[in-house]
C-alpha cells in the first residue's frame, strides 16, 4: 500500500526508540543498489483528447493494474511522448482518482456495463469500490444480472417452442400459457365460463322464487327447480373433473402439482359434489350435506388462474404475513383488554347486555372497527368513557399495518408490470435486431456479387466505366477470403439467413466460375 | 401531556458539525529548510505525502494509530503509537503539525547521537518529569512487544513465558541504565550508560540515512 510509503521515514525514525532496550545490535538497513531517481517525474496521459497529468509515483501505487505496471508502455506514443488511450475520458477521471486518493467511486449516472468494461480494461477489480458507492453499485449490478437472466430464460423458453413433440409437454404448455395455441385459448375461456356459471348457479339457488305450497314462507329457487340446478351442477363438476384429470396427466412433476395451491383449490371445488352423491338423503347427515354446499363457493378461487391481479394479491398477502400477523395479534390484545374493562364497568348495570367477557368481545370488535351497530351500548359513565377510548384506539391499531401491506402490493404489482413490459420490449428488440441483421447480410451478399461480377468483367477484358469506385479495403479482403473459402469447399453462399446452409452450386454456375480459372490452370 | 410539535421524538437529527477551527498555515518552505537539515526537494516530497494523508494540516492521535496499524498489522500498535505521539508532540497540543514532525525527523535522521538519545529519553519518560521509573520503562517495553502481537492467547503458559521474558528484559535494561541504583534513571545516567554501550551507539548510527 503506497500511502504507507509516505510515512516510512517517520516510522524508521521512531524505531530509534527501540535501540536502548534492544538486547542485540540491530541489523543494518538495506542499501539500495542504484541511486533511485531523486526526482519524481510527471506523466502525461491522453484519453481521447482529454489530457491528464500525474506523478509517476501516484500511478505506481497499484502495480497490478494497467497504469501501474509496465503494461502502460504498450500505449506509449513516441511522437507526442504521452500515453494515449482511446477510451471514455469521463470514466477515466474516476479511475485516475482511485490512484490519487485510494478510493474508487462509482458515478450514479453512468451505465454499469460501460463502467465495468473500463475497470476491466484498466485492470482494476470492482471490489475496491469505496463504501460510499458500493451499495449503489451492487444494487445496479444485481438488477442487471436479473434482467440478463430473465432474458436468457425467456429466450430459452422461446427456443424450446418448436422442439416439444411429447403430447404431455404440449398439453402442459397449453395449460400454463393459454396464448400459445388456439385450442389452449378455447379451453381457457370455456373453463372460465363454466366457473362463472357454477358460481352464479350457487348464488341464484338461494333466491326466493315463490311461496311454499301449503306453508308460510318463501321457496328458494334451488328447491323449486331442483332438477335444473342439479343438472347444471353436474355439468360443471364434469368439466372441472375433466380439467383436473387432464392437468394431472400433463403435469411434469405430479407430486409437486398435487401439492400446489391451485390443485388443492380444484379438489376442494369438486369434492363436495361427489361426497353429496355418496351421502343418502338421511336426516342425520343432511346437516353435514348442507355444510358441504358451503365449500362450493371455493370454486370462485379457480378464477385466480385467469386473473393475474388476483394472483398478485394472494402473493402479497403471503409476503405480508408478518404484518397481518401483527395486526391480528394487536387487535386480539386490544379486544381482550377493552372487553375485560367494559365488562367490569357494566357488570352491575340493570338489564345490561354485557353478561360476560366473551359477550363484550362482540361490542369491542364492533366499536374498534368503528362499525357501531348499536345492539350493545354501555350505560354507565365509566362504560361510556371506556367505549370512547376503545373506538379511538381501534382506528389507530387498524390503520397502522395497512400502509405496509399496500406498499408491498404496489411494489409486487409494479415488478410484475415491469417484467411484462420487458418481455414485450424484448420481443420488439429481437425483431429489430433480426431485421437489421437480415438487411446487412443482404447488403453484404449483393456487394459481394457486384465485386465478383466486376472481377469477372475485368478478367475477360471488358472495360469498366465506373472503375474509379473506391471500395473499402476491408470489404475487398473480406470478399476475397470468402471466395477462397468457396473455392476450397466448392460451395456457394447464397442466402443471408444463418440457419440456411449454403447450397452446392449448380453445374452451370460452377462451369461459369471454373471457366475463367481454366486459363490459369493451363499455364 | 401534549408535546410541542417541533420537538423530535426519538429521532437523532443530523446536525452539521460546527466549522472546524481554522487550520494552521504551515511554516514557509524557506524557514523549514533553515530549521531542519532537509533539502527543499525532500521537504516538498514529504509535505505532499503529509497533505494527502492529513488535509487539515495536523496529525491527530487517531490517524497516528492508524498509520502504525498499517505498518504493524499483526500486533496492537495503539500503545506504542500513543507514546510516540506524545514524544513527537513537542508543545503538547494534542496534534502534530508539519513543522513539529519535520523538526523531530530532522533530529532523528540527521541529528547527532546526543540528540537522538535525548529524544529516546523523552519517549521513555512517559509523564515528562525528567526521570524514568521502572514502571515507565516496563510500560514502554510492553508496548514495543505488543507491536509484534501476542502469539499465544493471554493466560496460557506460552503467554506467561512471554511476559516473564519481557519482565526480565526490563530488569536487565533498568539495571544497566540506572548507574547509581536509586530506582530512577535521569537524563545524565541515560546518556552516559548509552554512550558507553557500543552496541547502542552503533545501532543509533545506523539510522543515518536518506529518506
Amino acid at each position: 500500500m503506497a500511502s504507507v510509503a509516505a510515512w516510512l521515514p517517520f516510522a524508521r525514525a521512531a524505531a530509534i526508540g527501540w535501540v536502548p532496550i534492544a538486547t542485540h545490535p540491530l541489523p543494518p538497513p538495506p542499501v539500495p543498489k542504484d541511486r533511485r531517481r531523486a526526482e519524481d517525474e510527471k506523466l502525461l496521459i491522453n484519453v481521447s483528447g482529454r489530457r491528464f497529468e500525474t506523478w509517476r509515483n501516484t500511478l505506481e501505487k497499484y502495480p497490478d493494474s494497467l497504469l501501474g505496471s509496465s503494461e502502460r508502455e504498450f500505449f506509449y506514443d513516441e511522437d507526442s511522448r504521452e500515453y494515449f488511450f482511446d477510451r471514455d475520458p469521463d470514466i477515466f477521471r474516476h479511475i485516475l482518482n482511485y490512484y490519487r486518493t485510494g478510493k474508487l467511486h462509482y458515478p450514479k449516472h453512468e451505465c454499469l456495463t460501460g463502467y465495468d468494461e473500463e475497470l476491466a480494461f484498466f485492470g482494476i477489480l470492482p471490489d475496491v469500490i469505496g463504501d460510499c458507492c458500493y451499495e449503489d453499485y451492487r444494487d445496479r449490478k444485481r438488477e442487471n444480472a436479473e434482467r440478463l437472466m430473465d432474458d436468457k430464460l425467456s429466450e430459452a423458453g422461446d427456443q424450446s417452442l418448436p422442439q416439444l413433440t411429447d403430447l404431455r409437454q404440449k398439453m402442459w404448455r397449453a395449460f400454463e400459457n393459454p396464448h400459445t395455441s388456439t385450442a389452449a385459448l378455447v379451453f381457457y375461456y370455456v373453463t372460465g365460463f363454466f366457473i362463472a356459471v357454477s358460481v352464479m348457479a350457487n348464488v341464484v339457488e338461494t333466491v326466493p322464487c315463490g311461496h311454499r305450497p301449503g306453508r308460510a314462507g318463501t321457496l328458494p329457487c334451488g328447491e323449486r327447480y331442483k332438477i335444473v340446478f342439479f343438472c347444471l351442477d353436474t355439468a360443471c363438476v364434469m368439466i372441472f373433473t375433466a380439467e383436473y384429470l387432464l392437468r394431472l396427466f400433463a403435469a411434469p412433476d405430479r407430486c409437486k402439482f398435487v401439492r400446489s395451491v391451485m390443485s388443492i383449490i380444484d379438489v376442494v371445488a369438486i369434492l363436495p359434489y361427489y361426497i353429496g352423491l355418496g351421502i343418502t338423503d338421511n336426516d342425520d347427515v343432511s346437516g353435514a350435506f348442507v355444510t358441504l354446499r358451503v365449500f362450493r363457493v371455493f370454486r370462485i378461487f379457480k378464477f385466480s388462474r385467469h386473473s393475474q391481479g388476483l394472483r398478485i394479491l394472494g402473493y402479497t398477502l403471503k409476503s405480508c404475513a408478518s404484518e397481518l400477523g401483527f395486526l391480528v395479534f394487536s387487535l386480539a390484545m386490544a379486544i381482550i383488554i377493552f372487553a375485560t374493562v367494559m365488562f367490569y364497568a357494566e357488570k352491575n348495570e340493570q338489564d345490561t347486555n354485557f353478561t360476560s367477557i366473551p359477550a363484550a368481545f362482540w361490542y369491542t370488535i364492533v366499536t374498534m372497527t368503528t362499525l357501531g351497530y348499536g345492539d350493545m351500548v354501555p350505560g354507565t359513565i365509566a362504560g361510556k368513557i371506556v367505549g370512547g377510548v376503545c373506538s379511538l384506539s381501534g382506528v389507530l391499531v387498524i390503520a397502522l399495518p395497512v400502509p405496509v401491506i399496500v406498499s408491498n402490493f404496489s411494489r409486487i404489482y409494479h415488478q410484475n408490470q415491469r417484467a411484462d413490459k420487458r418481455k414485450a420490449q424484448r420481443k420488439a428488440r429481437l425483431a429489430r435486431i433480426r431485421i437489421a441483421k437480415a438487411s446487412s447480410g443482404a447488403a453484404f451478399v449483393s456487394k459481394k456479387k457486384a465485386a465478383e461480377a466486376r472481377l469477372a468483367a475485368q478478367e475477360s477484358g471488358v472495360e469498366l466505366d465506373d472503375a474509379g469506385r473506391d471500395e473499402d479495403i476491408f470489404e475487398l479482403q473480406h470478399h476475397h477470403l470468402l471466395r477462397c473459402l468457396e473455392r476450397t469447399t466448392m460451395k456457394v453462399k447464397v442466402s443471408s439467413k444463418p440457419d440456411h446452409v449454403t447450397r452446392s452450386p449448380t453445374p452451370h454456375e460452377y462451369d461459369a466460375r471454373a471457366s475463367h480459372l481454366q486459363p490459369l490452370l493451363d499455364v | 401531556m401534549a408535546t410541542p410539535p417541533e420537538s423530535p421524538v426519538e429521532e437523532h437529527a443530523y446536525e452539521l458539525e460546527p466549522s472546524r477551527t481554522p487550520k494552521p498555515i504551515p511554516v514557509a518552505l524557506e524557514e523549514l529548510c533553515r530549521q531542519t537539515k532537509f533539502s527543499k526537494q525532500e521537504i516538498r516530497v514529504m509535505y505532499r505525502g503529509f497533505k494527502t494523508e492529513c488535509p487539515e494540516g495536523v496529525v491527530q492521535e487517531d490517524s497516528f494509530k492508524d498509520i502504525y496499524a498499517k505498518f504493524f498489522p499483526h500486533g496492537n500498535s495503539a500503545l506504542y503509537a500513543h507514546y510516540v505521539f506524545k514524544a513527537f508532540d513537542v508543545n503538547c497540543s494534542g496534534a502534530i503539525s508539519f513543522r513539529e514532525l519535520l523538526v523531530t525527523l530532522s533530529t532523528l535522521l540527521r541529528g547527532s547521537v546526543y540528540e537522538r538519545l535525548r529524544w529516546a529519553f523523552r519517549l521513555y519518560d512517559v509523564d515528562g518529569d525528567g526521570a524514568i521509573t521502572r514502571q515507565e520503562l516496563a510500560e514502554v517495553v510492553v508496548a514495543v512487544h505488543e507491536l509484534l502481537g501476542r502469539r499465544a492467547p493471554p493466560g496460557s503458559p506460552a503467554a506467561r513465558l512471554d511476559d516473564a521474558k519481557a519482565n526480565e528484559q526490563v530488569d536487565r535494561v533498568f539495571r544497566k541504565l540506572d548507574l547509581n541504583q536509586d530506582g530512577v534513571i535521569t537524563i545524565e545516567e541515560f546518556l552516559e550508560s548509552c554512550l558507553k554501550d557500543d552496541a547502542i551507539t552503533r545501532s543509533l548510527q545506523m539510522f543515518d540515512s536518506a529518506l
